[in-house]
């Protein structure tokens, strides 16, 4: 067998790790900056940004299940101008590339995200999130579509000045033809994948303990679910495949190496370490004798 | 600005202090060195990868080399570390977030309800406190507190006076006070400040709780309902707040 490099260049950028710190699980990285946790990240992923200020969900938004996450945030964050004003400028200084997650109601939205952001010479590029519901069009994912999915790629690739992953829903549709529906519009990767429905239902009440019902579900446990969609994108498409997913130690992010990701993922345990990167960085160089 | 850190901790001592009430100390002077009363560490359970988020508890008090917690088992977080014994080390994470505003030289009133009276010491260890009003269902839920003057309350009599807390508040004990803590179960609180009048809530702060997922202020997971519409973290943003910052019909509604 041959032991994978673990540095990584792709996208114009060179990343020290192919560990990603996933969207939503790393705030816009100042955070774990302070806290000395990015040693190892290959790059950040910021949480998502719409267009206008999101104040999210009510609570609980977490739940913990006997092996997994449930969470339903809502895309809280303050909107694209306030992010370029005031976030930006403060993660100016970060030790590895940030990325920004972009999410929106409706196609133009998008577009309009990272027209807005683009003024900033900070992040490297998106990732575009396409497992929000598209509200101006029915409330459905927009990525159990692939001709949407290949819509909205198209709308982004038309402004986008820099490179931009799509990161793709388990949740409905075909996860192969969405992937390749992404590259035709002009992607330059695709990150496979965001969360699975989940729901927890009290049976005391017979209600969900989210109040939006159904929340997305994250857990070590979907590791093999994530392998296989990652071994079936990556011989579908030629652009770079981001896994999301699944995560918790270096001999998984080997594995999602080995099924073709380009580079890989980590988010919910970060909820257990926030060093994780530089954790999984160390097992991975001890488990391939890289030094 | 005081810095958190994770760090790998000795536990000195392990004991059960009341029925399914576990006081575990820590050696950290890092942690200790730093930590301002209503801070709170996140520990890790278990040493594996479930579960898959940490445990957030108030440090109940500062110790000699390090701090101690207090803490109820609820559930198969607090199971596992009610298994900690002396020696073993556990990953704790802190001190995280924004404790009680203890700036200026003041004279504080402390009601706690139940196990929100877990950290009341390290306050009382701090600051002037003309009094510490404690409730619990009964006497073998009543919070150790070491003060001058504590008032005990029961909802079964079965120590100190039968009731609630709200019932030992009165308008002597408020006017005494520049600075009144409170911490409970959210509807405890809730009682407690439509109890205190409008003269005297300014000086009211409280001590919430959140589902947390990071407890560092990345995942926007423990937010809590403000007054006047939004949410603020939990995790770093409080979990102490002033009182009129609750939204207390919100945070209700969630169920928590
Ligand atoms: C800032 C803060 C300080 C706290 N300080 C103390 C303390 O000093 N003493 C003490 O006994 N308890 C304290 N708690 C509550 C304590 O965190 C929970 O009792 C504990 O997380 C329960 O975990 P479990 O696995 O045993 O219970 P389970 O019910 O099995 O937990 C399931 C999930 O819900 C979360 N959860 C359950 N109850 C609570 C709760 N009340 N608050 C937040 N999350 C909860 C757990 O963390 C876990 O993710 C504090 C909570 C917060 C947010
Ligand atoms: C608390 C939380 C918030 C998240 N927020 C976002 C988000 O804003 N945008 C997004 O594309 N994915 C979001 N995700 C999904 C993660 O980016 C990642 O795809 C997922 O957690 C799977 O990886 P894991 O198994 O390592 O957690 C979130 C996940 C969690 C746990
Ligand atoms: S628990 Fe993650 S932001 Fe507060």
């Amino acid at each position: 067998m041959s032991s994978p490099s673990l540095t990584r260049k792709f996208w114009g950028t060179e990343f020290v790790s192919p560990v990603m710190l996933a969207s939503g699980t790393s705030g816009f990285g100042e955070e774990l900056f302070k806290l000395g946790c990015l040693t190892g990240a290959g790059a950040v992923v910021s949480k998502a940004v719409t267009m206008k200020p999101r104040s999210g969900n009510p609570p609980p938004r977490l739940l913990e299940t006997p092996f997994g996450l449930l969470n339903s945030i809502g895309l809280a964050n303050p909107g694209a101008r306030y992010v370029l004003e005031n976030i930006l400028p403060a993660v100016s200084n970060l030790p590895c590339p940030l990325v920004i997650n972009v999410a929106g109601e409706s196609v133009q939205e998008f577009a309009d995200v990272v027209s807005v952001l683009k003024e900033s010479g900070v992040h490297i590029g998106y990732e575009i999130n396409v497992s929000c519901p598209n509200v101006a069009e029915g409330g459905a994912a927009f990525g159990v579509d692939p001709e949407v999915v290949f819509r909205v790629s198209e709308a982004v690739s038309q402004v986008a000045d820099r490179p931009f992953s799509v990161k793709l829903t388990p949740n409905g549709g075909d996860m192969v033809q969405a992937a390749v529906a992404a590259q035709q519009g002009g992607a330059s990767a695709v990150t496979v994948c965001n969360t699975f429905l989940g729901m927890m239902i009290d049976w005391k009440t017979g209600k969900s303990v989210i109040k939006r019902k159904v929340a997305g579900y994250t857990s070590p446990a979907l590791l093999p679910l994530v392998v296989a969609r990652v071994w079936q994108v990556s011989n579908a498409v030629s652009v770079p495949v981001i896994s999301s997913g699944g995560v918790s130690c270096g001999q998984d992010v080997l594995q999602l190496l080995a099924a073709g990701a380009e580079m890989v993922q980590v988010g919910t345990r970060l909820m257990r370490r926030p060093c994780a990167a530089g954790e999984l960085l160390d097992e991975m160089k001890k488990l391939t004798g890289e030094q | 600005m005081q810095t958190a850190g994770d760090y790998v901790c000795t536990v000195l001592s392990s004991r059960q202090v009341l029925p399914g009430v576990f006081s575990v100390e820590f050696e950290s002077p890092e942690i200790s060195s730093v930590a301002l009363p209503g801070q709170f560490v996140q520990v890790e359970p278990s040493p594996g990868v479930f579960p898959v988020t940490r445990r957030p508890v108030t440090i109940n008090r500062l110790t000699e080399s390090g701090f101690e917690l207090l803490f109820d088992v609820v559930g198969r977080g607090t199971q596992l570390m009610a298994r900690f014994l002396p020696g073993d080390m556990v990953r704790v994470m802190g001190p995280l977030g924004k404790g009680w505003d203890v700036d200026q030289d003041k004279t504080w009133l402390l009601i706690g309800g139940g196990l929100g009276a877990a950290g009341f010491q390290f306050l009382v260890d701090s600051v002037r406190s003309s009094g510490v009003i404690i409730g619990a269902s009964g006497a073998d839920r009543v919070i150790p507190v070491q003060a001058q003057t504590v008032h005990i309350v029961t909802e079964d009599g079965s120590r100190g006076s039968r009731g609630l807390v709200t019932a030992l508040i009165s308008e002597e004990l408020l006017a005494r006070a520049d600075s009144i803590a409170v911490c409970g179960p959210v509807a405890m609180m809730e009682a407690v400040w439509n109890t205190i009048p409008e003269a005297h809530r300014s000086k009211v702060q409280v001590s919430t709780e959140s589902r947390m997922g990071c407890g560092w202020g990345v995942c926007d997971g423990c937010s809590i309902p403000v007054s006047g519409g939004g949410y603020r973290k939990c995790c770093v943003e409080g979990p102490v707040f002033p009182g009129d910052t609750i939204d207390w019909k919100r945070w209700k509604e969630a169920g928590l």
